[in-house]
């Protein structure tokens, strides 16, 4: 079993989220010390951002899957009231390692929203799969729209290296 | 003693060692990662890029490519890169069987190869000024050139087209282009040249190879061949392919593998 921590923090600049994922058994969540950690992949980057020990935390629990030791799973942490609104973090995890970061459940609607909507959460996914895969420079897909740009992984790495 | 606080130097930050800039552009956006020290090359980058969209968007009606396939503009009359332009075009289209077209509507338009083409010359005019280390994403499609930092190769996510914010793969290099096709970010909206209709087999396609004018082209009439275009990209001279199939399945060509990260 394991768990999902989601610490949500503001910053002078903006929000920034920070995603950590360990061993239950590990730490309680919302420790700050384990909030701090990243996946145990070594050599993996941490993300950016600092945690806060007051920071909400949400337990986890997982809710797709099968046994099977390397099979791929999904969990998704608890619905987080935050002051940008409820928010809820989904992972899909193969073996150990997290393959994919999304949220599937967004913030209400608003001014604020908006703003958590555009930058935190393609900033997020991208560090989670800048965390997963090594470094990753740039992005390589199907032409996207200058919209589409604001939730592509490659504004995640514009933003993450500005 | 320690001195007064108003007469402490604040602490400098180390200079930042690269620069990233982000231009909304030619319908998409130009992610630029550069050297700090290329800033003062930025602007000529920009103004290019944005004279490129002027002069070649169908969607100006002033736009050089408009007045041309109205029969305003001779090509003698067109800017002198339109030419250049055609030439790149013909020699695709003849490599591709005619699935690569500049009249995919039934009008002149010869997007599938200028974005490629406009991002491998914003790499060259930063070539030209002496900085290597940099690499230019036009919406998706990749110029690297030498290296981010000194005995690292540039590693290039190519995204799942059927699973949002998913990689399929990592490639990695020096001096290389990839290009990515597909219906993920605008839907169905390459058709094959042949059939009128929608192309139908890939839900992507990248290649990767030196140049991202030939590259980028390629990746369009792959996408319209749809599953003629495992065999036809085997071929392809110095330009390998990965693909996704509508049904999820995946095939690349040979050499594909050395490409990888």
């Amino acid at each position: 079993m394991r768990s999902v921590v989601l610490a949500l923090g503001g910053t002078v600049a903006g929000l920034t989220l920070l995603l950590s994922f360990k061993s239950h058994s590990a730490a309680p969540p919302g420790d700050p010390v384990a909030a701090a950690g990243m996946p145990a992949t070594q050599g993996s980057p941490r993300p950016q951002g600092s945690p806060r020990p007051s920071a909400p935390a949400a337990r986890s629990r997982a809710t797709a899957g099968s046994s099977a030791a390397a099979a791929t799973r999904t969990v998704t942490g608890d619905v987080d009231s935050t002051a940008y609104g409820p928010m809820q973090v989904q992972l899909t995890i193969t073996g150990q390692k997290i393959t994919k970061a999304t949220v599937v459940q967004r913030t209400d609607s608003g001014e604020k929203s908006d703003q958590i909507d555009s930058f935190a959460i393609p900033r997020l996914i991208g560090e989670t799969l800048a965390a997963q895969s090594g470094r990753i420079d740039a992005v390589s897909g199907a032409t996207y729209t200058s919209s589409g740009y604001i939730t592509s992984l490659q504004s995640a790495l514009d933003k993450a290296a500005a | 003693m320690t001195a007064p606080a108003e007469l402490r130097l604040p602490v400098s930050a180390p200079p930042r060692e690269r620069l990233r800039h982000a231009e909304h552009v030619m319908g998409t956006v130009v992610s630029i990662d550069i050297p700090a020290a290329a800033a003062r090359v930025l602007p000529e980058v920009l103004r290019w890029l944005h004279w490129v969209d002027a002069t070649f968007s169908p969607y100006r009606d002033d736009s050089d490519v408009s007045r041309f396939g109205r029969g305003e503009l001779s090509l003698a009359q067109c800017a002198p890169e339109f030419a250049e332009v055609l030439i790149e075009c013909a020699i695709i289209r003849d490599q591709s069987d005619g699935y690569f077209t500049t009249m995919p509507g039934g009008r002149f338009d010869p997007s599938g190869l200028v974005k490629g083409w406009a991002i491998e010359r914003a790499a060259a005019i930063l070539n030209a000024a002496g900085f290597a280390g940099h690499c230019v994403n036009g919406g998706g499609d990749i110029q690297c050139s030498g290296e981010p930092q000194a005995g690292r190769p540039w590693r290039v996510g190519v995204t799942d087209p059927l699973r949002p914010g998913e990689l399929a793969a990592v490639v990695s290099g020096r001096d290389f282009a990839v290009a990515t096709s597909g219906t993920a970010e605008r839907g169905a909206h390459i058709f094959n040249p042949h059939t009128g209709r929608a192309a139908t087999g890939l839900a992507g396609i990248t290649v990767v190879g030196p140049r991202l004018t030939a590259a980028d082209a390629y990746a369009t009439a792959a996408m319209a061949m749809g599953d003629a275009a495992r065999e036809w990209a085997e071929h392809l001279d110095g330009y390998e392919a990965f693909a996704t199939t509508t049904d999820g399945d995946t095939w690349q060509t040979s050499r594909f593998r050395a490409r990888l990260s």
